[in-house]
């Protein structure tokens, strides 16, 4: 009876670590965001990922395939075929299942971006212009030497498509946008990618808002996979796996050269700020959660001249520009005007991180529900999803002005304002 | 010899039991045939046989498991052998565990052979996939049949369905309006972690935990292990809750 009691005890007692352990493991895992995700800076692990980028650029040319993927959406996987060769050539060609094949040339002063058959509709145009130009079309850019983005003219399509992590224009000098916001590199140990050696490194940006961990192989410093997580409202991951890699290969020079077969015309891409609410059009009105809790109603600020600022913690010149709105906001509040911050796309632990970090005091809402992004999308026209977007909506309730990006010098938006009703001396 | 009986007792005691095996069998074909594109993914179809064969195949084979003998008396003859009350759960757990496993073997077969044929869709990660079912199998199994020892006849797996299904449009009601409060993240974890596992299984299966989990290294791995073995470990809990139930109970010897 005694032996029974035991065993019986010893199997709870060992049954209620086993749970205790799982639990453990399976409820520590970082699906939201801690300030302890923050990447304290390794000296070693920092100079790993300095040599990566310098082997980048230090090749005379270089050649791999990529494959961009992310959960439960592998027939939304993209490939890319990348030629890259000194001074400003590139040849990169993109195939997805879903959106076709897409090419992009750059023959050392200008990008040529064209289209095998039909090409996919973008995000930001309506149906029948897209009608009217899917077939036979192309699109010429300048690209000046370091001062363009590859990455950025692939993700500006807004494609079905998974977009690149690491950016082939980092070959040609260019800097990632987000390389001044990184907060830390730290080792993550060794580990093996297709039976190859790698340092695996953790960087985390603009206060872990965003984790890269990079697969480097030991052999010549490359990555072989990048795994990329953006916290927003849900974790967006995204893995870049990387394969025929050719240092200095000896590429064909028609493949850096491209022109418009006859018949085709140049293609004008519809811009985000296209489908914006004009000016006198009515401000839809809302009423959301606010960053501390209650509610903000839009008609609550009616006979004030409002500054919508649309914005995300994730967005470097949304960073760069909401502290020197906080000082807008605090020289120009009793002048009957009103900043409104709208966040509706983060987590909203990194977003109260960053107000407080900030000492943000205008008011913010911060609402992640469908209804919160229908407002964005549907009512003020954000089909993009691009930010910061502003909107000046003047004391009746209607639309003065709207923008994207960061307004420097706030010019604009002081003339808009003062349009919209604000008291400026 | 008596733990056979038992065993097959529960893929005989009704001849339903044979006819769902079958056309689950036959729907899981069919939705392959229909649904998947050439170049498609397991992970829409594996959810289908996750949620299919993990939960509505063990409310189908454990109704009224124990709801039907006890209403019908026949229980009295059972726990007067003697036998002990906890050997007969156990073992009908285990007939329902094993019958459930032949299912899922015998559905890799079907979609096997589906693929061959029409060379369509992938058979990569329906492994995955129906050992998650499986797994997902034996908790809500365990779950109704413990309720099928309190539940008359065979409402044990209808009040599951009907728990369930009001479960998941509150759930989802209240994810949508109190989305990142702290008072729903309680109400969430007791979701997560004491009603069978059907977040953290479908995870596991679709690779979460894998190539695009949000770490890097052996944790994946750990993480897998973690969720498999917390998974069995509710299976345990509920069949403890079970064969309790079931050892305290009086049984009379007149039908209800």
């Amino acid at each position: 009876m005694r032996n029974k009691i035991n065993v019986w005890t010893f199997t709870t007692i060992a049954a209620l670590v086993l749970e205790g352990w799982a639990l453990y493991v399976v409820g520590s895992s970082p699906a939201h965001w801690r300030p302890s995700m923050i990447v304290k800076d390794e000296p070693a692990a920092h100079a790993l990922y300095e040599k990566m980028i310098e082997t980048i650029r230090q090749a005379e040319s270089l050649s791999y395939q990529s494959v961009c993927s992310g959960p439960g959406a592998k027939y939304r996987s993209s490939t890319y075929e990348i030629l890259l060769k000194k001074p400003n050539y590139f040849h990169v060609e993109m195939s997805n299942f879903m959106s076709g094949y897409t090419t992009l040339v750059g023959d050392g002063d200008n990008l040529w971006f064209y289209w095998k058959g039909i090409r996919p509709f973008s995000a930001y145009e309506d149906r029948d212009s897209y009608e009217k130009t899917r077939e036979n079309i192309y699109i010429k850019k300048a690209i000046p030497i370091g001062r363009y983005s590859i990455k950025d003219q692939i993700n500006m399509f807004g494609m079905v498509w998974f977009g690149i992590i690491l950016d082939p224009s980092t070959f040609h000098g260019h800097r990632d946008s987000l390389e001044a916001y990184i907060d830390g590199i730290r080792s993550r140990g060794t580990d093996y990618v297709n039976n190859e050696e790698c340092e695996v490194l953790e960087v985390s940006f603009m206060k872990a808002q965003q984790t890269r961990y990079y697969w480097i192989a030991k052999k010549e410093h490359l990555p072989r996979k990048i795994k990329e997580i953006v916290r927003l409202a849900n974790n967006i991951v995204e893995v870049e796996e990387f394969s025929d890699i050719k240092i200095n290969p000896r590429i064909q020079e028609q493949k850096f050269t491209w022109s418009p077969p006859e018949g085709w015309q140049q293609w004008e891409k519809p811009g985000p700020d296209d489908f914006l609410l004009k000016p006198g059009t009515k401000a839809p009105d809302f009423e959301l959660l606010s960053v501390d809790g209650g509610t903000i109603k839009l008609s609550d600020y009616q006979g004030k001249a409002i500054w919508l600022y649309i914005w995300q913690c994730g967005s470097p010149a949304c960073r760069e520009e909401i502290s020197h709105l906080q000082a807008f906001y605090e020289n120009h509040k009793e002048k009957g005007s009103v900043i409104l911050g709208f966040n509706c796309a983060d987590d909203k632990r990194i977003a109260q991180y960053f107000i407080r970090e900030n000492t943000i005091t205008f008011p913010s809402i911060f609402d992640s529900s469908n209804a919160a992004k229908k407002v964005i999308t549907d009512g003020y026209k954000n089909r993009s999803g691009m930010v910061p977007l502003s909107y000046i909506i003047d004391t009746q309730g209607n639309v003065v002005d709207s923008w994207y990006g960061y307004d420097e010098d706030h010019k604009r938006a002081s003339a808009a304002l003062k349009k919209a009703g604000m008291q400026l001396e | 010899m008596r733990a056979y009986e038992l065993l097959k007792e529960t893929f005989c005691r009704k001849l339903y039991i044979l006819i769902v095996h079958l056309s689950w069998l036959a729907l899981y074909g069919m939705f392959y045939w229909l649904t998947l594109p050439d170049a498609g993914e397991i992970s829409g179809f594996g959810r289908f046989i996750f949620i299919w064969g993990g939960f509505f195949l063990a409310l189908a084979l454990s109704a009224g498991i124990f709801g039907d003998d006890i209403s019908s008396g026949r229980i009295c003859v059972l726990v007067t052998k003697p036998f002990p009350s906890g050997e007969l759960y156990i073992y009908r757990l285990l007939g329902l565990s094993l019958q459930a496993a032949v299912h899922f073997v015998l559905a890799w077969f079907v979609i096997f052979i589906l693929h061959v044929l029409m060379g369509k869709g992938s058979m990569d990660n329906l492994g995955l996939w129906l050992f998650a079912s499986w797994l997902l199998f034996n908790t809500c199994a365990a779950l109704s049949t413990s309720l099928s020892v309190v539940v008359g006849r065979a409402y044990n797996a209808l009040l599951l369905l009907v728990v369930f299904v009001t479960g998941f449009f509150v759930v989802s009601w209240l994810m949508n309006t109190t989305q990142q409060q702290a008072e729903t993240g309680v109400l969430f974890s007791f979701i997560k972690y004491a009603c069978p596992p059907f977040e953290l299984l479908s995870k596991f299966a679709s690779g979460e935990y894998g190539k695009y989990s949000l770490t890097v290294g052996r944790f994946s791995l750990t993480k897998s292990v973690a969720c498999v073995v917390h998974s069995l470990i509710l299976t345990v809990v509920y069949s403890i809750v079970g064969i309790v139930l079931l050892s305290r109970r009086q049984f009379s010897r007149v039908c209800d």
